[in-house]
């Protein structure tokens, strides 16, 4: 589902990333994880076509990045559910808009729209906060809202940058969960983290970078 | 679907950056008026000179002597040619009666000439289409050829300043609304470019999202679209009022505005024509928009 082959990044003369490779398979739930700086995050914004590696081939989806025609990207991301680091939520649209947003963009029927949107509240337990507004939400509660978000549009790929950031141990472990039912229902999960909590005894793929470079790759 | 929701966000933005909105509506509304002035300017001016023609003619002065068999040669051959609407002949004597009719009290100029000293001529209208100075010139130039005749007259300086000044006009319009549609044009690139700034974010988030560029662009383009008919409704409504006061009223108590025309074309275009700058505006204001 997910391959990288040999990519490198870099900014300016810095290495983001650095020869690294590895795939993830279809239905699989794996972390990549590292301090500050590895390069987790670039290398999920080369997943989610926000970045362009400067070297090697990436193949998501069955698709090759360097093939891709810019025009198509836009279709390509509907399959990938992406909860940001900076959450990205619209502070002037309440929590249905938020939601509803990713299926906005595809032209879907409005009531289809709405029985979709809090279905995926309903999943995260927020189902009742819809009228709300993002600044009215707890960090733990704007982190579900940006889960419902990726989930809604029925991702094949589901792709999370440090979800558990500032959050609490329990809201943390409740969010773990939340990964874990999303990937049994067969969608791909893969999370970028610094949390050991959210990937101990999980028994899934951890992926180490450090500094650009995949350092090494162990299950939990 | 996909274009009602693109209408909604198109109608919240123009709501929230109301004062920025009516402001562009003005400066719009204002270029247009000005264009619509041009147009009105060149649109009197075009219909002065067309009226001119009706009242040009060309004099040939006959020679001395001419038997009436060889004038009526003339005559007959000049009704044949196609370039020409009306002949008339104008004796030695009918010439002299006119220039007393002319002269009325200081005819007394004409005292002491035993001998009529005018020439018998031919006055020639020509068809109104055919009336240009370069035509005039050759037509004037085969006349000339014909026998009997001395000498041809024809306004040419007269004939050339109409011309000049209607070509003059014409270039300044056209300078003057190519200015003005830019400035219309820049009005509505520069409106949606502080828009798309300030919603910088939530564009980004649009794309992340899955949206296509036709999806972001379409509420910028409805709202340059409706800034460009609110200019224009605007104008239109400044147009009539000036139509109105100025034209109506001032004919009223000087008859000679009676003749300028306020054609009602330049009403009806004005949202048309502001519809479409405000969307060509947007347009390159928004440019190319990038996914990576």
């Amino acid at each position: 589902m997910i391959h990288f082959n040999d990519v490198s990044k870099f900014y300016e003369n810095n290495a983001a990333l650095r020869n690294v490779t590895f795939s993830i398979e279809k239905g699989e739930m794996a972390f990549v994880t590292g301090p500050s700086g590895s390069g987790k995050s670039t290398l999920l914004k080369i997943i989610y076509f926000s970045e362009k590696p400067d070297q090697g081939s990436v193949n998501i989806a069955g698709w090759e990045l360097s093939k891709l025609k810019e025009s198509s990207i836009p279709f390509l991301r509907r399959n990938i559910g992406v909860v940001f680091q900076d959450f990205r939520l619209l502070d002037n649209r309440n929590v249905f808009d938020n939601v509803a947003m990713t299926l906005r963009i595809r032209g879907i029927d409005e009531e289809e729209v709405k029985d979709r949107v809090m279905d995926a509240l309903k999943i995260v337990n927020l189902r009742h906060k819809s009228d709300s507004f993002p600044r009215m939400l707890s960090g733990g509660e704007q982190q579900r809202i940006v889960i419902a978000r990726a989930i809604v549009g029925e991702p094949t790929i589901l792709l999370a940058d440090e979800p558990t950031g500032n959050l609490d141990a329990d809201t943390a472990a409740g969010i773990a969960r939340m990964f874990k039912d999303i990937n049994a229902k067969g969608t791909t999960v893969f999370v970028a983290t610094h949390n050991k909590e959210l990937y101990r005894n999980t028994g899934r793929r951890i992926l180490r970078l450090d500094s650009g470079n995949l350092a090494g790759e162990e299950l939990s | 679907m996909y274009l009602l929701y693109s209408l909604r966000l198109a109608i919240q933005s123009l709501w929230r950056e109301k004062w920025i909105n009516v402001l562009s509506v003005l400066t719009i509304a204002a270029g247009l008026f000005m264009i619509a002035l041009t147009f009105f300017g060149v649109y009197n001016i075009d219909l002065a000179t067309k009226k001119l023609p009706e009242r040009f003619s060309v004099m040939l002065y006959l020679n001395d002597g001419l038997q009436e068999q060889e004038i009526d040669g003339i005559v007959t051959a000049l009704k044949k040619n196609s370039s020409i609407e009306m002949v008339r002949f104008i004796s030695k004597n009918k010439a002299m009666e006119e220039l007393r009719t002319v002269l009325k009290n200081a005819d007394y100029v004409l005292e002491g000439i035993d001998e009529n000293p005018l020439p018998a001529s031919i006055e020639v209208k020509l068809k109104q289409a055919l009336v240009s100075v370069s035509g005039v010139k050759n037509l004037a130039s085969d006349f000339r050829k014909i026998k009997g005749i001395e000498e041809v007259e024809y306004g040419e300086q007269f004939l050339h300043s109409i011309y000049s000044i209607k070509t003059g006009a014409n270039t300044i319009s056209l300078l003057l609304i190519v200015i003005m549609s830019a400035g219309v044009i820049f009005v509505c690139y520069s409106t949606v470019k502080i828009v798309f700034y300030r919603r910088k974010d939530e564009i980004e988030t649009f794309k992340l999202l899955g949206a296509t560029r036709g999806f972001i662009r379409a509420p910028f383009v409805i709202e340059g679209g409706i800034l460009g008919v609110g200019g224009g409704v605007t104008a239109m409504a400044g147009a009539l009022v000036f139509n109105y006061f100025l034209l109506h009223k001032l004919a009223a108590t000087m008859p000679v505005f009676k003749i300028i025309v306020f054609p009602s074309e330049i009403f009806v275009s004005l949202p048309l024509v502001g519809f479409m700058l405000g969307i060509l505006g947007t347009l390159i204001a928004l440019g190319r928009i990038r996914f990576y």
